[in-house]
């Protein structure tokens, strides 16, 4: 995609102002990586999001609230005991991608690589759009279809709130790359409550071996009541194609790549078990 | 390539040290303005989409790719390219002594690419490990050395 203006906002509301005037002509811009994968012959005006002190990371209550226009390298470095976003961020593309890379223009447009739509719909993560004035969304109607559709009238993503994790809480996370920096074949994250040492609630969402983003019901069902133990991973696990119908990639079989997601599951509920137990040891 | 719709935007920022205002198309990206406007060839484009790591520069004291930026997102930054890397006595820049005492250069294609991300981590990090080096540099493809001697003269300039 080209740019053929560049407009830099001084506040929010000139923002949304400017994008609003600018019609389907108009276009957010955070750290612009994804430029090139938009195709697109007719220019853009471009209106930016880095001077409107939208990059930091806070704690304030229940939630850890990172602001739309915070790189990735920032949200890798932090760190608190309660605080497991570095995880995934750390398996994002290269160093000098992350130091560009906004949390807000990897959930904002979601290409079938994104890792953090994933990520945050285990955690159950609240967005906050601004539209005029400030409103939250749950990541379940927020990652139901790509979420590109709500930003269309110049409201704007301004932060996104991640729950701070309770001590019965464990969370996991694992990404299945052919290197270091590659595009994940598998992306699959998932959060634990533990209570009297039994499964009290599961969320476990996949992404990039299907179509979109999304939470793996029959697997979450399946842990419910249950020990935390391996046997009870893999059997939930043996359900995920009931939820997910997984696609060839690359050099990959369907058969290959449902294989894979499996063990994929089995690995990031067994990361979650151990942290939550981390924690309430 | 200047689109023609494109407008223009007054670029004010730091190159290599100076004060630099120019008059540039929107639609100019960061890698072209430094080669063709400024005339800076030695960043170099490779893949041309964030793969390679031939055309890193830093841009405020971090290692991104000039390929995947804009021109206009320099606005009120510092840019260093790797000709503004140089020692104190404004020689060679230890890790470019290094890399030539180890024989961390072949073609030298991926050279420059290599000392911008070494030295935003040495800048950062300055006593990093191994393993802070090779992850650091999963960013730069080399298609000659191998790695190990780059991996190497990184090391032996972290304690210069
Ligand atoms: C080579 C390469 C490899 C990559 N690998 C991975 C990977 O493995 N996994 C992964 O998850 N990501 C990966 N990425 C990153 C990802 O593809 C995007 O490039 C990145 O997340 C975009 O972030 P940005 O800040 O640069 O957004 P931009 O390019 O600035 O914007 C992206 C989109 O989001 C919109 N937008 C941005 N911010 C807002 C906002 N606050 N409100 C409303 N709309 C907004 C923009 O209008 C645009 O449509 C990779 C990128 C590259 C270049
Ligand atoms: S040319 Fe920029 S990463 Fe290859
Ligand atoms: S020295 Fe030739 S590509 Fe690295």
């Amino acid at each position: 995609m080209k740019l053929c203006e560049f407009i830099r906002p001084a506040t929010l509301a000139q923002a949304r102002a400017s994008l609003r005037k600018l019609g389907p002509k108009g276009m957010p811009l955070a750290g612009g990586t994804a430029l090139h994968f938009m195709p697109g012959k007719t220019p853009v005006s471009a209106v930016d999001l880095t001077g409107l002190a939208l990059s930091y990371i806070r704690q304030k209550g229940n939630f850890f609230e990172i602001g739309a226009a915070t790189p990735l390298s920032d949200i890798q470095r932090y760190r608190s005991p309660r605080w497991a976003m570095h995880e995934i961020c750390r398996r994002i593309s290269t160093h000098q991608i992350r130091n560009v890379s906004t949390i807000g223009g990897n959930i904002c447009r979601v290409f079938p690589w994104a890792d953090l739509p994933v990520v945050l719909l285990a955690m159950n993560a609240r967005m906050v759009i601004y539209s005029g004035k400030a409103k939250e969304m749950g990541a379940d109607e927020y990652f139901s279809s790509q979420p590109a559709r709500l930003f269309r009238n110049g409201d704007l993503l301004t932060a996104v709130k991640i729950p701070v994790l309770k001590a019965q809480h464990g969370f996991g996370s694992v990404k299945a790359t052919r290197n270091a920096a590659a595009f994940s074949m598998v992306t699959i994250a998932a959060l634990l409550e533990l209570k009297d040492g039994r499964i009290a609630a599961a969320r476990v969402a996949a992404g990039s071996a299907i179509p979109f983003p999304k939470r793996l019901r029959s697997v979450e069902a399946a842990l419910l009541g249950k020990e935390p133990s391996s046997e009870t991973f893999r059997a939930a696990a043996a359900l995920a194609g009931t939820d997910a119908k997984w696609c060839k990639q690359e050099g990959m079989s369907a058969e290959y790549v449902a294989g894979l997601a499996e063990v994929s599951i089995v690995d990031a509920l067994e990361r979650a078990a151990e942290f939550a137990r981390g924690r309430t040891a | 390539m200047i689109s023609r719709n494109s407008k223009s935007f007054s670029l004010s920022c730091r190159v290599n040290g100076s004060e630099l205002e120019r008059e540039i198309p929107s639609s100019r990206s960061l890698l072209d303005f430094i080669r063709e406007d400024l005339g800076l060839k030695g960043t170099k484009e490779g893949c041309g989409e964030g793969e390679c790591g031939a055309c890193m520069v830093l841009v405020d004291g971090l290692a991104v790719n000039s390929c995947l930026m804009m021109a206009v997102q320099l606005q009120g930054k510092e840019l260093v390219t790797i000709e503004g890397i140089k020692g104190k006595d404004g020689g060679l820049h230890s890790l470019q002594k290094t890399f030539l005492a180890e024989g961390a250069v072949q073609c030298g294609f991926c050279t420059p690419g290599l000392i911008i991300a070494s030295e935003a981590l040495l800048r950062r990090k300055p006593d990093a490990t191994l393993e802070d080096i090779k992850l650091e540099l999963t960013g730069n493809l080399c298609r000659c050395t191998g790695y190990e001697k780059v991996l190497s003269a990184v090391e032996k300039a972290r304690r210069k």
